[in-house]
Formats: structure tokens, C-alpha cells, sequence
């Protein structure tokens, strides 16, 4: 009998013991701890760097950092971390749709220092009357990416190209003198890779017809494809001329496989690629690749899209206090000396905010965005504005049945008007 | 008795518990959020059977249960077939038999993720290599097609699911009495008739197990659709796990992705208890 009891009693307090695990005292001190949930991958070595950096300077003061990557992966992540009670104090939104939902979650941060130093537009996502609830991690920026060599030995002068019929002459003499310069096509399309497709080149050719402001494309409730020809033409000059099958070609294939190995002549990517492509070929990194805009004819033809492609936030479910931490490390980070050197340096960011030595920006693509960004030559980024998934799961997939054959450009348009519709009136 | 009754209960409880609060009381809050506009932060209002309707309206859902369906009925038969010749093979009296076994389990070893990347890299990349040095055309552009698509998902779960289900087999088969094989074949049954009348009935549990291991696993299928296709080319080859997934997290449009997992539950769930109670029943007691 006393065994038995011994036997339910222990499994019980097993069962205890596996509950109790989870609670965690809070501590009363002055101290405080800045919990962040962040996305970026790339640069999480950088960060937790600047954050011990941070801590030696600000006893009080611990900060705790989390990465979850990926675009989707991160909003599933940071919903649970919410749900779990356990709310992290700075963490990222991407812009209008996520201010929407975050509402209520998103401390105003229009009286720091950093918001007054962010350079024009690069707010306006965040932005609802006279409260800020984003501040940009960096710009970012892509185009149509060329191999400076392959163009040399083709003869062909990459500031020719001011039109899609001058890009489409430059594809047609690329492919005829493909075998001489050992390409295996002019273009690598991942049409698998629907953000590329249906965010990026869309994003090209939508911006137009929402004055390149964000926030109208949120607020909008149709969408015309107003330079939807040229969004064609420009879709069909690289299919055209593209590594076959573009339905399973992905990233990896399109930046490692082709671009890399100079195995095609063109891709469109953005600034993002440079440590993949260092990691294969430093010294074609350095010099070896050009940047390109992509022409809309009848609206911008010498122009590149540049963005931000996420924003940190401040919880304002946490106390004063907590908050006023967390405001202070970000003014510290953007705007301090130590800070400016490492976001610079360390990340390799194109700052997106005023006072920064730019000669000091070492990556080549982002020394050529930056200059675009200098001329003002730039297309606003208006994707984050699209109906949540449209881009990506309504565009995107109906780029892969145009490629495939299986779609006509009409069909095409009419299923993206009217998923857009459908999702704006819900 | 009533004493008994009381320790029955003593240790139940820590299972019982372990289970309200990992399964009993998630599924509920899902089927209670199916009914609402949850978003994943908050529920601000009751809407009924909306999301429900929009479930079946919503023709991404009715492809992925379609395709879900065609590639569930044609894994079921490959891996059953497939796994039950390789058992047979493996109980035969010959050297080396062991070591295959261990080769034909092995794939099951690796996770899913990892076998859908490596067998990209063979469809997409080998196949198209040993495809133009033979000059065959149907070897290249894989995974690039819906029809590619579906049987490269094929292709890719027979591989790795068939030696699970010979392990199974195999026991089964081991257990079928001698004598009773032995007294056909002096009675002139041939091979064909010894398996079909008198092993195929002997191993009948088998099937049971391993048709509802395989139907479930079919329709529960995510890491290697993710790997393999990603559900391209132009959503083709999405599964419903994947489906609602999207819907949920990429959509962002949590409650009706909740509704598309409730039914999906109701739709596993009926399958799997239908196919266990008729299997059962034609079970052969020795």
C-alpha cells in the first residue's frame, strides 16, 4: 500500500516539477532589461556585439536579444511571443499593415533624437498623423544587376539602356553571343522565388500609380496596373531570355549557381547579396558588378527602387521606465559616435538616417545605391503597402502560371485586381 | 472496490492532466477561435460560421484537398507495395539480408527537410544532367511542371517511408507459422496461391498499421513539401498542411486559417477511424 502511494505522489509532483520550470522571479532593482526580437539574421554576430558595447557603458542596463528569421517566420514567431505573455521590448514591424495590427503595442517615438535624423520618406510607413512608430533599420536597394566584364568583351555601354526596347536589343546581342562569352543565358528569373517576381518587379511598376507613397497603396482600395505593358514587357524579356525552367529556379541557383559564376549576364537583386557572392568570389564583389535601373517607360527610366526593409519598435506595454531604456539604446545606436561607426562598419548598412560618413560605406552595391539615393534618382518602395500575402501568394504565384504558359497577361491582371479587391473590402 | 477505483484515478491524473492542457484545451480554444476574427493578437468579435464558408469558397484550399487526396491514394499503394516487396525480399534465406534491412530503413533516418533539399538537387539537377547526356527530354525541366511536381513528392515519400513500412512487414511476416505453408505446398499450392491465401491473411494486421500510418502520414504532410516544391510551380503541388499554414502566417489571416485546420482535423480524423474500423473487421483470428 505505501509503495503505491509513494508512486502516485511522485508522479504527481514529476507533473509539478515540469509546471513550476517555467516561472521566473522579476527583480525589483533599478536595473533594467531590454529585451529584443528581432529579424535580421545576417547581422546577428554585429549586434550582440554593439549590445555588449552598450552594456559596458550603461551598467543598469541589460539587453537580452532574440533572431528569428525570415519574413513570415518572424510575424508567426513574434505573435506567439506575445501570446505567451512573455512581451519582448523592442521588436520589428515592417509598416502599414503591421502598425494595424500591432496597434495598441506601439509606443510613439516621434520625440527622439533618431526619428528627427531619418531622411525624408523614410518614415511614411510608420507615420499616423503626428506620432512615429518605426525607426528604419537602413535602406536597401535593388536593380537589375550586370557582370561589368561579360558587358566589356560584349561591347555593349550599360548607360545605353534607357528604355525596356534598349534593355530587350541588349538581351537579343547578349544571347546571340552567348557561347563566345561563356554564358549559358543573359538572365537567371527565379520565378519560384515569388517575393523577387511579385514583390520586387511588381513593386517597380505599381509605384507609379500610388505616387510612390506606402501608405496610399495601403489605403488603396483597387489596384489598376496603370504601366502593367511595361511590367509585361519587362516579365517577358526575361523569361525570354532566361535560364530554362524558371518555375524551379531559385535564389541560391539564380545569385550562387549562375550570376556568380558568370553564367548569365544579368539578374535582378538588390544589396543584400553581397555576402553571399564575397563568400564565392571576393574580388568580382569588388568590382565586377554593376547596377542597372529598371526602366518604366513613361515614368522613371533612370531610377532605383530604395527602401526600408524593416523598422524597430518600442513595446508600450512596458513600464516607463523599460520604455525609456529601450528608446535610449536605439538613439544610441543610430546616433552616437561608437553607435554610427558600428552601424556603418560592422553592419554594413546604408544608413538611412542624417550625419554619417559615407565614404566610409566599403560594399560596392551599396556604395552605388547610396549614390542613386544621393542623386534622388529613386523609386519609393510600395510593397509593404499590398494586401497582406497579395505580392507574394496572389502575384507572385500568377507570374509562375504567366511563365509556365499557363496564364494569359489579362487573366493575370484581372485575378490580381480582383484578389486585391476582395482582401480591401473584408 | 471503491478503493480501486480511487487509485485508478491517482494514476491517470498526471496523463490526464499532461493531456487537457496539451490537447483537450488547445483544440478547444482553436475551434473557439475558428468562430471569431482572431487575427493572432486579438479576437474583438463573434462571427458565426463565416469562416466556414469562406473555407469552402476558398479554391486554393479545395486544389491542396484535391491534390492531398490523388497523393495520398497513390502513396498509400507505393509504400505499401513497395515496403511489403522489400520485406519479403529481406525474409528470404540469403547472405546479407541483415545488412539490408539496415540499408532500407536508413533513408527514414534522415529528417524531412534535409531529404526534400537533397532529392531538389537530384530532380532538378541530376536528372536534367543524366537527361541531356542520354537525350531524354522527359528527364529535364523537374519539379517545374505540376505533373513532375506530384510525382517527384512520389518518388521522394516511397523512398523515404517504404523501409518503416517494412520494418513492420518484416515482423509480421516472421510470424507466419511454417507448418502451414509447408502443408500447402504439399497440398500443390503454388507460390502465387501460398502468399495470396494463406501469408496475405496471416499479415492482414499489417495492413491495418501500415495503411493507417501511411494514409495519416500522407495527409499530415509538411517538411517535405516544403523542401521539395514549396508548393510550386503556381501553388500545384500546396498540401493542406501547407494551405493553412500560408493562411495563417503569410495571409495573416489566423481565424480562417483555424477554420481550415479544424476541418482538416474532422477530415483526417473520419478517414483514419473508417479505414481502422473496416481493416479490423478483416482481420483473421489464428
Amino acid at each position: 500500500m505505501k509503495k503505491k502511494w509513494l508512486m502516485a505522489v511522485i508522479s504527481l509532483l514529476l507533473v509539478v516539477a515540469l509546471t513550476a520550470c517555467s516561472g521566473s522571479g522579476s527583480s525589483g532593482s533599478k536595473k533594467v532589461t531590454i529585451n529584443i526580437f528581432q529579424y535580421k539574421v545576417e547581422f546577428k554576430k554585429q549586434f550582440s556585439q554593439l549590445a555588449k558595447e552598450y552594456e559596458k557603458t550603461h551598467p543598469n542596463v541589460t539587453v537580452t536579444i532574440t533572431t528569428v528569421g525570415g519574413g513570415s517566420d518572424y510575424g508567426a514567431a513574434l505573435k506567439s511571443k506575445f501570446a505567451s505573455g512573455n512581451e519582448p521590448t523592442i521588436y520589428n514591424i515592417g509598416g502599414p499593415s503591421d502598425v494595424k495590427d500591432w496597434k495598441g503595442k506601439l509606443a510613439d517615438l516621434s520625440g527622439t533624437k533618431t526619428a528627427k535624423l531619418a531622411l525624408p520618406g523614410t518614415l511614411n510607413g510608420v507615420t499616423e498623423g503626428s506620432k512615429v512608430y518605426g525607426l528604419p533599420y537602413n535602406e536597401e536597394g535593388y536593380g537589375i544587376l550586370y557582370n561589368k566584364k561579360i558587358f566589356a568583351k560584349a561591347g555593349i555601354d550599360p548607360a545605353s539602356i534607357t528604355s525596356l526596347a534598349a534593355l530587350e536589343s541588349v538581351s537579343k546581342k547578349l544571347n546571340d553571343k552567348k557561347a563566345a562569352l561563356g554564358l549559358k543565358a543573359v538572365y537567371a528569373l527565379p520565378a519560384k522565388e515569388t517575393w523577387v517576381t511579385g514583390l520586387h518587379s511588381s513593386n517597380v511598376f505599381l509605384s507609379p500609380e500610388f505616387n510612390q507613397d506606402v501608405t496610399k497603396a495601403f489605403k488603396s482600395k483597387t489596384v489598376s496596373f496603370k504601366y502593367g505593358k511595361q511590367f509585361k514587357q519587362y516579365l517577358d524579356i526575361q523569361q525570354k531570355y532566361s535560364v530554362q525552367p524558371t518555375a524551379s529556379l531559385d535564389y541560391s541557383a539564380q545569385v550562387e549557381q549562375y550570376f556568380s559564376n558568370g553564367k548569365v549576364a544579368m539578374i535582378q537583386q538588390g544589396d543584400w547579396v553581397s555576402p553571399t557572392i564575397i563568400g564565392i568570389n571576393k574580388k568580382f564583389e569588388n568590382s565586377g558588378i554593376g547596377l542597372l535601373p529598371i526602366p518604366v517607360d513613361g515614368f522613371k527610366t533612370d531610377s532605383i527602387p530604395v527602401g526600408v526593409p524593416m523598422y524597430w519598435a518600442v513595446n508600450s506595454n512596458k513600464s516607463a521606465q523599460e520604455i525609456k531604456a529601450a528608446k535610449d539604446f536605439l538613439n544610441w545606436m543610430y546616433t552616437s559616435n561608437t553607435g554610427k561607426k558600428m552601424v556603418l562598419e560592422d553592419f554594413q548598412f546604408i544608413p538611412a538616417y542624417k550625419g554619417y560618413d559615407t565614404s566610409k560605406i566599403k560594399d560596392s552595391l551599396a556604395r552605388q545605391i547610396y549614390d542613386y539615393a544621393q542623386k534622388k534618382k529613386t523609386i519609393g518602395w510600395v510593397f509593404m503597402g499590398y494586401p497582406t500575402g497579395w505580392g507574394m501568394n496572389t502575384l507572385g504565384v500568377d507570374i509562375q502560371k504567366y511563365t509556365s504558359g499557363k496564364m494569359s497577361w489579362d487573366a493575370l491582371v484581372k485575378d490580381s485586381q480582383n484578389a486585391w479587391k476582395t482582401s480591401r473590402n473584408q | 472496490m471503491k478503493n480501486n477505483n480511487t487509485w485508478f484515478w491517482l494514476f491517470l491524473a498526471p496523463v490526464m492532466l499532461a493531456l487537457f492542457f496539451v490537447v483537450i484545451l488547445p483544440l478547444i480554444f482553436g475551434i473557439y477561435y475558428s468562430f471569431t476574427d482572431w487575427n493572432g493578437i486579438i479576437a474583438t468579435r463573434f462571427v458565426g460560421i463565416k469562416n466556414y464558408i469562406n473555407v469552402f469558397q476558398s479554391t486554393t484550399f479545395l486544389n491542396a484537398l484535391w491534390f492531398t487526396t490523388k497523393f495520398a491514394v497513390v502513396a498509400i499503394i507505393m509504400e505499401n507495395v513497395i515496403g511489403l516487396a522489400l520485406a519479403m525480399l529481406v525474409t528470404q534465406k540469403f547472405k546479407g539480408r541483415h545488412l539490408l534491412r539496415t540499408v532500407f530503413f536508413m533513408p527514414n533516418l534522415i529528417g524531412g527537410l534535409i531529404l526534400g533539399f537533397i532529392w531538389q538537387f537530384i530532380f532538378i539537377k541530376a536528372f536534367a544532367a543524366v537527361g541531356n547526356v542520354i537525350g531524354v527530354s522527359a528527364l529535364e525541366s523537374w519539379l517545374a511542371t505540376p505533373g513532375t511536381g506530384f510525382w517527384g513528392m512520389i518518388i521522394l515519400m516511397s523512398w523515404q517511408y517504404a523501409g518503416y513500412i517494412m520494418v513492420i512487414y518484416i515482423a509480421y511476416l516472421e510470424n507466419v507459422d511454417h507448418e502451414l505453408i509447408e502443408a500447402a505446398e504439399i497440398d500443390g499450392a503454388s507460390a502465387w496461391q501460398r502468399f495470396l491465401h494463406i501469408t496475405i491473411p496471416m499479415i492482414a494486421p499489417a495492413f491495418t498499421i501500415n495503411v493507417f500510418l501511411t494514409l495519416s502520414n500522407s495527409f499530415k504532410l509538411y517538411d517535405q513539401n516544403l523542401s521539395l516544391t514549396a508548393g510550386g510551380p503556381y501553388d500545384s503541388t500546396q498540401m493542406l498542411a501547407m494551405d493553412i499554414y500560408n493562411t495563417a502566417f503569410s495571409q495573416n489571416n489566423m481565424a480562417l486559417g483555424q477554420s481550415k485546420a479544424v476541418v482538416f482535423f474532422l477530415i483526417v480524423a473520419i478517414i483514419s477511424l473508417t479505414q481502422v474500423y473496416y481493416s479490423k473487421k478483416r482481420e483473421v483470428e489464428v
